[in-house]
C-alpha cells in the first residue's frame, strides 16, 4: 500500500503502529517485541513507500518471531481488519506466534531462522521481473543456510533480491557480541559478491531512498538496517531480556505507551 | 517373472526429461550430484530449468521451495542420506508447511548403496517423511514403478518424498497398470500369508520356493497407504509379513501395524526389516540382506514361523 507520505506523517505512522504492537502483546499478553520494535521502521519502509506493489513484488519474513511488526503493518495496510491483532498468538487466530501464509498479505510462513532467505532466492530466480525483498535479523547470521543463500544469489547474479538485516545487535541469549559476533555483516556480503547499503534503519526516509537505490542493482543487495533493539520503550532498548515478553504489567504497559505517545 | 534388470535412477532422470519436454514448468534443483541421480540430460537439454546450488541442501530446498511459489513444478534431486537427512527443517517448514510445489527425490537409500557404507545407506528418510504433515511418501519398487510414479507426481501440486536406490535392480512389477497414489498392487495373489513390501527388496518375496499360498503385495504408496487392499488380504490370511529395506523403527512395517491395530484385526505379524543398526559397507547386496536380516532365506523363516504358529 502507498501512502506517499512526507516525513511527518511516516513519523505519525510509526507513532501509532509502535502503539499498535505494544497494544497487541499487552493485550495477548505474549510477544516477541524487542526485535519487532526494531523491525518496525523497515517494514514500514518496504510496505508504505511508492517502491513496491505487493500485488506483485514479494515479502519474506525470514525472522518469523518479527511477525508482530509485520502483523501491524499488514492491518494498517488493510490486508485484514484492526481488531484481529489481539488474537496475535491465541488459540485459533490466524495470527499464529510465528508469521503464516494464513494471514492475508503473507507470502510465507516462518519461525525456523535461516531459511527465509534461501526461499526468497528462489522467487527471485523464477520471477525475475519483480523484486523480491527478504527481511532478516542479525542474530539470524549465524545459521549457515544464510550463508549458503548468499552464495547461490551471486552465482545467480539475483538483482532483483533485496536482504534487510535489521541488525539491532542482540539476540535471544544476550548481545550478538557475546554469543555469536557477526563482526562486519557488511565485508562478509561484500566478499560473497553482494552489493552492500548501510543506513540508519530506525530512520524511515532513510530507508526508502536505500530500497530507492537498492531497486536497481545488477547484484544482490544487502541492506545493513542498523536499528534499536526495543526501539522507542526505554527500558527494553538495549536489553536482550525484552525478546520476548510474558505478561507485561500494567505498570510498565502504561509507562511504555506513555513514552511513545510523549516521543519526539 | 523376466530375468532383466534396469536402474531406478535412471528411470528417474529419463522420465524427467521426457516430461520436461512438454511441461515447460518443469524444473530441477541439484545439490551436486546431477551424473550420480542421472539428471545429465536434463540439465544438457533444458539448463534454463536446472539450478545448481552446489554442496548446499538447506538452501536448495528452500531455493525449490521458493521457486515452486512462482508456479514452477521443481524436483529437488539429491541423495536420500542429505535431502531429507540434512535439510528436514528446511522440508518441513519452507516445503510441507509452506504447500510448496516440490517434489524431494532422495536417491541411494537403504542398504543397496552397498560399497560406500553406512553414511550412504540411508535407512531413515521414510521415518523422517512419514512424519510431515502435508508430505506423501512413495518408494518405487524398480524403474518401471519409478517412471510411472514420476509422471503422477508431476501433475499434482502436492510435495511429495520418492526414495530411489544407486543399484540396477529386477523389473517385476508390471508396466501396464496403472500407478494410483494410495493404492497398493497384488503382485501374486494367495492365501495363507500376506508379504507386503516397497522398493527393490520386495523382488526376494517372488523368488521364494514354499508349500504355501503366498500373497504378495507391492506398496510403493507408502503415505497415503491403500488400508482397504492390505486390510481385505490380512482379514483373508490372518498372516502378515511386511519387509522394507529401512529401519524398523518409523517404516513401512509400523506404519501398516498401526493401521491394522486400529481397524480392530490382529493378524500374527513380522516386520523384516533393519533393527536399530547402521548399514555397513558390501559388494553383494545379497550378504548385506542376510546379514541385516531381509533376505529371502528370512523370508521363508518368517513364513515357517507364521505358520506353524
Amino acid at each position: 500500500m502507498i501512502l506517499s507520505q512526507s516525513g511527518p506523517s511516516l513519523k505519525e505512522l510509526s507513532r501509532q503502529l509502535r502503539l499498535d504492537l505494544l497494544d497487541m502483546i499487552y493485550q495477548s499478553g505474549h510477544g516477541h517485541i524487542g526485535g519487532s520494535l526494531s523491525a518496525l521502521n523497515p517494514i514500514i519502509a518496504v510496505y508504505f513507500s511508492p517502491i513496491f506493489n505487493f500485488k506483485k513484488d514479494h515479502f519474506v519474513l525470514s525472522a518469523g518471531h518479527l511477525c508482530p511488526a509485520l502483523y501491524v503493518v499488514l492491518a494498517k495496510a488493510a490486508y485484514f481488519p484492526k481488531d484481529l491483532l489481539s488474537s496475535y498468538s491465541s488459540f485459533g487466530s490466524i495470527l499464529q506466534g510465528h508469521v503464516s501464509t494464513q494471514v492475508p498479505g503473507v507470502e510465507y510462513s516462518s519461525g525456523s531462522l535461516g531459511q527465509g532467505l534461501s526461499f526468497a532466492a528462489g522467487l527471485a530466480l523464477g520471477d525475475k521481473s519483480h523484486t523480491t525483498i527478504c527481511l532478516t535479523s542479525d542474530g539470524e547470521h549465524n545459521e549457515g543456510q544464510i550463508w549458503e543463500a548468499a552464495m547461490f544469489a551471486s552465482k545467480y547474479k539475483l538483482g532483483n533480491l533485496i536482504n534487510i538485516v535489521d541488525h539491532n545487535k542482540y539476540q535471544i541469549d544476550g548481545s550478538t557480541d557475546q554469543i555469536m559476533p557477526t563482526n562486519d555483516l557488511a565485508a562478509k556480503y561484500i566478499r560473497f559478491g553482494w552489493t552492500v547499503l548501510t543506513v540508519n534503519g530506525d530512520n524511515i526516509n532513510q530507508v526508502i531512498n536505500t530500497l530507492k537505490k537498492a531497486k536497481n542493482s545488477n547484484y544482490p543487495v544487502c541492506i545493513i538496517a542498523n536499528t534499536t533493539y526495543g526501539k522507542g520503550i526505554s527500558f527494553m532498548q538495549y536489553d536482550f531480556k525484552y525478546h520476548s515478553v510474558d505478561n507485561l504489567s500494567q505498570n510498565l504497559y502504561l509507562r511504555a505507551r506513555k513514552e511513545i505517545l510523549n516521543a519526539k | 517373472m523376466p530375468n532383466k534388470s534396469l536402474s531406478i535412477r535412471q528411470s528417474f532422470g529419463d522420465t524427467l526429461v521426457k516430461l520436461a519436454r512438454s511441461n515447460p514448468q518443469i524444473y530441477v534443483v541439484s545439490a551436486d550430484l546431477k551424473s550420480s541421480v542421472k539428471l545429465s540430460e536434463f540439465a544438457r537439454k533444458f539448463p534454463k530449468r536446472f539450478i545448481e546450488c552446489g554442496v548446499a541442501e538447506n538452501n536448495a530446498a528452500g531455493v525449490a521451495a521458493g521457486l515452486a511459489h512462482t508456479g514452477k513444478t521443481v524436483f529437488l534431486a539429491s541423495y536420500s542420506c542429505f535431502s531429507p537427512a540434512i535439510n528436514w527443517a528446511t522440508i518441513k517448514q519452507s516445503i510441507s508447511y509452506n504447500h510448496s510445489n516440490v517434489k524431494i527425490i532422495g536417491s541411494h537409500s537403504g542398504l543397496l548403496s552397498t560399497a560406500l557404507g553406512s553414511t550412504h545407506q540411508m535407512l531413515e528418510d521414510i521415518a523422517l517423511m512419514r512424519s510431515l504433515p502435508n508430505m506423501q511418501v512413495f518408494s518405487p519398487a524398480d524403474a518401471y514403478d519409478t517412471q510411472k510414479i514420476i509422471t503422477t507426481i508431476a501433475a499434482s501440486p502436492l510435495p511429495a518424498y520418492v526414495r530411489l536406490v544407486r543399484a540396477n535392480t529386477p523389473l517385476f512389477t508390471d508396466p501396464r497398470t496403472k500407478f494410483t497414489i494410495g493404492i497398493a498392487t497384488i503382485l501374486q495373489q494367495g492365501k495363507d500369508i500376506t508379504i507386503i513390501g516397497h522398493g527393490p527388496v520386495l523382488h526376494q518375496a517372488l523368488t521364494l520356493q514354499s508349500s504355501f499360498s503366498i500373497e504378495i503385495i507391492n506398496c510403493p504408496s507408502i503415505k497415503p497407504l491403500d488400508n482397504e487392499t492390505i486390510l481385505k488380504s490380512v482379514k483373508k490370511t490372518g498372516r502378515l509379513i511386511v519387509i522394507e529395506d529401512h529401519q524398523k523403527n518409523g517404516g513401512l512395517g509400523e506404519a501398516i501395524a498401526t493401521m491394522i491395530l486400529e481397524s480392530g484385526l490382529s493378524p500374527k505379524f513380522i516386520h523384516l526389516a533393519i533393527d536399530n543398526r547402521f548399514g555397513q559397507s558390501g559388494h553383494d547386496p545379497n550378504q548385506l540382506y542376510e546379514h541385516y536380516g531381509i533376505s529371502s532365506k528370512n523370508l521363508l523363516d518368517a513364513i515357517n514361523k507364521l505358520s506353524n504358529d
